[in-house]
């Protein structure tokens, strides 16, 4: 308990690896220096590959020069946006409720709340896709495309967001809890101004990680037609009969999507302090 | 001290059980606080003092027996066991002060949450009670900025907010730096001098010279010797007592 808390924090490399001596280090070299020329090898035979089967003919890249093809990616791109947008807060809102249900102490709906996050997150995100694809306008409820996609991909996500917050509240030291009952706080409204505000800021960066999974499932649009990035790429690939070339620049695009995600999550748990090791007031009797 | 029945213990314990699985941590507990009385309870690690103590605001729950507070019987839930909780301050080993709140939303937040009083109001007293303590200076900060010792006093000021009528430590400075123990125990020491009706779990024998007027010594779930601190200090009764004195006293 002599830690201050500000010399307590440190990265987790520190906390899982020694500081290397000079044997180690000259091993590190040695294998670093053996990774990068495997790695350009492996560049190497890719290149040569795409040239050698044509891939890199201009007919195939010519069209990225045009203004028009990276509008129509660009709309694809906000379509993906929108739906990862919608379907992140619909699914932040459903985790939380799942969450709150799952610690309620209520015992029936503690259940049931465990069935439906069990269910959501053990379900592939393509069957829920289905089901409002196909099942659910056999009812006559007729959605959008938007909605077909958003729904499922918001239900899939709002089971893996709830054991996320609910792995938070379980985070956060039970003294804490304790001392808000000795005070004559009921237990929900402990849980309430207490737990899960502690909860949240130890999950933020979790949350805004898993939002990758969420982007990632958006790309199953094409099942219902919705305009997204990828099935706009598939446009694109019909008109110009460039496969390779297309894909890969898509892939691009969500690989800089995904990256300012996490870096965003980076930046939020600097802001929380949640990445640092930090147990000052935790520690248990 | 006001109208209540004055005859009556604050805190009384009868016939007290409780085993957690194979393990029987308190045998036969009888145990009755008058009001202002300082009861330090001592003993061996393991000996059942903290669950003791934490039974009296009912954060461990009993198998058997009795506790009355003020001669009524501890509730087992609901709104009343949270206002006989309002009633009863606790100190916590760990502190326990709330992570995400400045010091002085963690001296008003019961107040004004529990008690319902303004948040002005709320706020006005507690920095009468930070300054008390003598960490009004820090009240903007939040916990993990401060040090143990003013960790500790924050949350007796945290209780005190409440105004209770008893107030239970729970080994309160066990996990305070050795320099930091006594500006703690000083606060306890004033806060007995002013009259606060006290259970103190501790491992501190000098407090419980000073400051006690009834120790109780526990060992394996039992309280075996109770008395007035000189008594048991010079002349414990039973072996068990006389080895734990002599085994603290040994360096």
């Amino acid at each position: 308990m002599s830690v201050n808390a500000r010399s307590a924090q440190f990265s987790m490399r520190d906390a899982l690896y020694e500081e290397p001596g000079p044997r180690t280090r000259r091993r590190i070299q040695i294998g670093t220096a053996i990774a990068a020329v495997v790695v350009a090898a492996l560049l190497v035979v890719v290149v040569h590959q795409f040239w050698a089967t044509g891939q890199l003919d201009p007919q195939y890249w010519l069209f990225f020069t045009q203004g028009t093809t990276w509008t129509f990616l660009f709309s694809g791109f906000l379509g993906t946006l929108s739906v990862s947008l919608t379907a992140a807060v619909i699914a932040i809102f459903l985790g939380f409720l799942l969450m709150l249900g799952r610690i309620s102490g209520i015992r029936p709906l503690a259940a049931v709340c465990r069935i439906v996050t069990d269910f959501f997150r053990g379900v592939p995100s393509l069957l829920l896709i289905y089901f409002f694809f196909l099942v659910v306008p056999q009812y006559g409820i007729k959605l959008p495309a938007f909605w077909m996609i958003t729904a499922p991909v918001a239900l899939a996500a709002s089971g893996v967001l709830a054991e996320v917050l609910r792995a938070g509240v379980n985070a956060v030291p039970r003294g804490q809890t304790e001392a808000a009952l000795s005070i004559g706080m009921r237990p929900f409204r402990a849980r309430m101004l207490i737990v899960v505000p502690q909860a949240i800021r130890f999950v933020i960066p979790s949350l805004i990680s898993q939002l990758v999974v969420v982007v990632k499932d958006t790309t199953l649009a094409y099942v219902v037609s919705y305009p997204d990035l990828l099935q706009n790429a598939r446009v694109l690939i019909t008109n110009y009969d460039a496969l390779v070339s297309t894909y890969f620049v898509a892939a691009i695009i969500y690989i800089l999507l995904n990256y300012a995600i996490n870096q965003l999550a980076v930046l939020a748990s600097k802001k929380t302090g949640s990445g640092r090791v930090d147990r000052m007031t935790q520690n248990s009797t | 001290m006001t109208t209540q029945d004055t005859t009556a213990p604050v805190i009384e314990l009868r016939h007290v059980e409780k085993s957690f699985g194979d393990i029987h941590v308190l045998k036969d507990i009888n145990l009755a606080v008058k009001t202002g009385e300082v009861v330090v309870v001592i003993g061996p690690s393991g000996s059942g003092k903290s669950t003791l103590c934490r039974t009296i605001n009912r954060l461990e729950s009993i198998d058997s027996g009795e506790i009355l507070i003020s001669g009524k019987p501890l509730p087992e839930e609901g709104a009343e066991l949270a206002a006989v909780r309002a009633e009863l301050g606790m100190v916590f080993q760990s502190f326990n002060l709330f992570a995400h709140m400045s010091i002085l939303r963690n001296v008003t937040i019961g107040p004004t949450e529990v008690l319902g009083m303004s948040r002005a109001d709320a706020e006005r007293e507690a920095m009468e009670l930070l300054e008390r303590v003598g960490v009004a200076d820090q009240a903007e900060k939040v916990p993990a900025q401060l040090s143990g010792g003013q960790q500790q006093r924050v949350a007796i000021a945290r209780s005190l907010a409440m105004h209770p009528k008893a107030m239970l430590f729970d080994e309160p400075t066990s996990a305070l730096d050795p320099e930091m123990i006594n500006e703690v125990l000083d606060v306890m020491v004033r806060l007995a001098g002013q009259g606060m009706t006290m259970i103190v779990v501790t491992h501190e024998m000098s407090f419980a010279r000073r400051v006690a007027d009834r120790v109780v010594f526990m060992a394996d779930g039992q309280i075996l010797e109770e008395g007035a601190p000189e008594e048991f200090f010079e002349n414990p009764k039973t072996e068990r007592a006389r080895e734990f004195l002599d085994s603290i006293r040994g360096h």
